[in-house]
């Protein structure tokens, strides 16, 4: 009877070769599964973690977030006042943006004589005035709701270093129309000596 | 049997949801990051309102106000104090403090021989200044159109506070920026 049943089992003749061989493949596989999760990831995962929480706090704090560029190139000083939110008003290279919105272009420091009220002469740049009386209008509503909120009339004034007086007093006279008559002006904290 | 309930009670954490969310989070916010420390100067512009209000009384009406006015031209900075020009000794009609020989950075960052404010003896003359009116914190400047922002925000620093050694000292930290010089 045993010895029928041994004639219905096949066996190859490298059989002990070919088990050795899969076997050793097998080991081979674990190996290297138990390298990929022994992966020490504790590290990694701390100095992210630190990064994170380090990006977090100076994403928060910051009202006046400015990347300088070569159309915005901005002068240094001496002072370390520290930005408050306010309505900014940035005066680039080629054009005038109010909270991150653009509102009229600039040409060689210059605003457009048909933009202004009076011509070349005039101080009053009615597009800027119209974009900032919204403003005004809408902090002035929030301050209604919100007592912790007041509108005072700051405005803060980022420009390139290249930009004209003439053009900044043109700003201050108009921003000065739509009901904001203190300015902050902002810089690069640092010494201009230190080059 | 005990090695196998100790090795069973600390299944291994699966960090990589947490992972995958750092690791999106952290270029966003390198990308908004901000880029340079900012600061502020604070600047008023004239006020015009009654005269009660515009002009404060004074303890001593006989004296006039200072009026401290930095005048900025092409040719140098020319001060004024009690409606006075301070004159420059060897150049009468000419600016107070003329424009020296100096170095400056051109459109493309290079430094070129130029003629620059003399900023130095504009410490000077504010430091004495400030020396015989005490109790004055408030200076007007203007400039000529053409005069670039650079140089306003130059002029504002060196007469917001002197520097002598390590002591800061506070001179005319109200600026008032008025209508440039026809």
């Amino acid at each position: 009877m045993s010895e029928d049943k041994k004639t219905f089992e096949y066996i190859p003749d490298n059989y002990e070769e070919e088990m050795l061989k899969r076997r050793q493949k097998a080991r081979m596989k674990k190996v290297k599964d138990e390298e990929i999760f022994d992966l020490n990831i504790n590290s990694l995962m701390d100095i992210l973690t630190i990064m994170l929480v380090f990006l977090l706090k100076s994403y928060a704090t910051d009202p006046v977030n400015i990347i300088p560029s070569s159309e915005l190139e901005i002068p240094k000083t001496t002072s370390h006042i520290s930005p408050a939110a306010t309505v900014s008003i940035t005066v680039a290279k080629s054009s005038i943006v109010v909270d991150n919105q653009p509102v009229l272009i600039v040409k060689d420091g210059k605003v457009d004589a048909s933009q202004k009220r009076g011509g070349e002469d005039g101080y009053f740049i009615v597009p800027l005035n119209k974009v900032l009386v919204a403003a005004a209008e809408k902090k002035r509503k929030l301050a209604a709701y919100n007592p912790t909120v007041k509108f005072e009339g700051i405005a803060t004034l980022v420009m390139d270093k290249e930009t004209p007086y003439r053009l900044l007093t043109e700003i201050m006279y108009t921003a000065g129309q739509a009901e904001f008559n203190k300015f902050k002006f902002a810089a690069i904290a640092g010494d201009p000596a230190d080059g | 049997m005990v090695k196998k309930r100790r090795k069973e009670a600390t299944p291994e954490l699966n960090m990589k949801p947490a992972m995958n969310l750092i690791l999106i989070l952290i270029p966003l916010l390198l990308t908004s990051m901000e880029a340079v420390k900012i600061a502020v100067i604070n600047v008023a512009t004239p006020q015009i309102g009654p005269a009660s209000v515009a002009q404060k009384p004074q303890d001593t009406p006989d004296e006039k106000p200072l009026k401290l006015t930095l005048a900025l031209t092409d040719r140098g900075i020319t001060v004024f104090a009690k409606d006075q020009v301070i004159e420059n000794k060897d150049d009468p009609l000419g600016p107070t403090i003329p424009k020296i020989d100096g170095e400056e950075e051109d459109a493309n960052g290079k430094m070129v021989e130029a003629r620059v404010y003399d900023y130095d003896k504009l410490k000077e003359i504010l430091v004495d200044i400030k020396s015989q009116h005490q109790a004055e914190e408030n200076v007007i400047i203007s400039a000529e159109p053409n005069i670039k922002y650079e140089y306003i925000i130059h002029i504002m620093d060196i007469s917001r506070e002197s520097k002598e050694g390590k002591k800061k000292k506070t001179m005319f930290p109200n600026v008032v920026l008025s209508a440039g010089v026809a």
